[in-house]
């Protein structure tokens, strides 16, 4: 659920860029950061090893519309996508409003892919959570590798569901469906937050339309002989 | 003889929402006010442990964007329970970090948020840590309060929505 700065009046949104190892997640925040004008971000914060691969999380705050007067914001981060790092994972899920799951197109990456998608799963779990209930889009990245996995196979293994969720082709090196993929999970949770506002308004309207029933008294008489009826 | 009564010039509380209370919001920077008065810390945050800002008091000194400064005390905190986790403890309650002209203390509120104060050598880590104690545990309550606030709530419909064209245009 969103998290709503009390003092501010601004609606702060967690959305964690999930995948396996190498497969594109922080360059993604890092071509966001340099294609948002600089009124709408802050920098971007990489707590990275010395090999610049990702040690605890990538953190790059957006700033997005106004709608009735609240303020949104939107905060971006990645896990490390290495194997050993599931702990450090489990922490930065927490409190997530949406994930965008960056999967690689590598033929060689699919079974990665598929065990980076499972391990989502457990980890939201561990946290109460279900992916189910949380908006996420597919983000297959590194469409400009020659002879990389089909769309379609990807569809199967990762979207394989009654109900599809979006999913994006992307080269995020250059760019290609990054913003796409960023707009469509943001319009996926404003939609959320759209229908929870509409349900708390409902529920706020059904107690106020509920007469108020009087609890009928019932006062047991007493009789002559001390039994009460 | 006894004075005649003087009416009342403004009407009593009364418990039908149309009093001027202080709202949750108020409240909560009120008592942020008051902990940094009193400490002589110079900036506090509010902060669930997901790594966003519930509310904020002080000021810094030079641009520093408060959010990446709540992700990244949000995740500082994580990491040391799970520290705490392996020496058997539920978590540390509070945690110091010391420098040179500056420190930071986060303390614990409640299953869901942190305080972290920043202050400096115009104060001592002992006083901020027996004024933040009081702090936090009237922060819990106020919280609470608050996240169940009608002022806390997102009056927005679909219609809305539809306005919104590209969320961030490239």
């Amino acid at each position: 659920m969103s998290i709503i700065n009390y003092v501010n009046k601004e609606v702060q949104f967690k959305i964690v860029y999930y995948g396996p190892a190498l497969c594109g997640k922080t360059t993604n925040l890092t071509y966001i950061h340099s294609h948002v004008a600089d009124a709408s971000k802050g920098d971007l914060v990489s707590l990275a090893t010395a090999a610049d691969r990702t040690l605890f999380f990538d953190f790059l705050p957006l700033n997005a519309v106004a709608i009735q007067g609240f303020k949104t914001r939107f905060q971006l981060y990645t896990v490390p996508g290495q194997v050993v790092y599931n702990a450090t994972r489990q922490l930065v899920l927490r409190s997530i409003d949406g994930v965008v799951f960056v999967a690689d197109s590598q033929w060689d990456k699919m079974q990665e892919n598929v065990e980076s998608f499972h391990n989502l799963r457990d980890n939201l779990a561990l946290q109460g959570m279900d992916l189910s209930q949380i908006p996420y889009v597919l983000q297959y990245n590194k469409r400009d590798i020659p002879r990389s996995a089909p769309i379609h196979y990807l569809e199967y293994i990762l979207n394989n569901q009654p109900v599809r969720v979006p999913s994006f082709e992307s080269v995020a090196t250059t760019g290609d469906g990054v913003f796409a993929t960023l707009n469509a999970v943001s319009r996926l949770l404003l939609a959320k937050l759209v229908r929870e506002s509409e349900e708390a308004a409902d529920a706020s309207k059904a107690r106020a339309a509920t007469p108020v029933v009087a609890t009928p008294l019932v006062i047991a008489s007493a009789q002559p002989n001390g039994n009460q009826s | 003889m006894n004075p005649t009564p003087i009416p009342p010039t403004t009407a009593p509380d009364v418990p039908d929402g149309t009093n001027n209370l202080p709202s949750p919001a108020e409240r909560l920077q009120s008592l942020l006010a008051d902990f940094l008065d009193k400490s002589q810390a110079t900036f506090s945050l509010v902060i669930d442990r997901g790594g966003s800002i519930l509310c904020q008091q002080g000021s810094l000194s030079g641009s520093v964007d408060n959010s990446i400064l709540a992700a990244l005390a949000a995740g500082s905190f994580a990491a040391t329970k799970e520290l705490a986790a392996r020496l058997g403890e539920p978590e540390f309650n509070t945690l110091h970090h010391q420098g040179k002209h500056a420190n930071i203390l986060v303390n614990t509120v409640d299953d869901d948020a942190v305080l972290m104060t920043v202050f400096g050598p115009e104060t001592t880590v002992g006083l901020v840590k027996f004024y933040a104690v009081s702090t936090v545990s009237s922060l819990a309550v106020l919280l609470k309060e608050a996240r169940t606030s009608s002022d806390s709530q997102v009056a927005i419909s679909k219609s809305d929505l539809d306005t919104v064209g590209n969320i961030f245009p490239q």
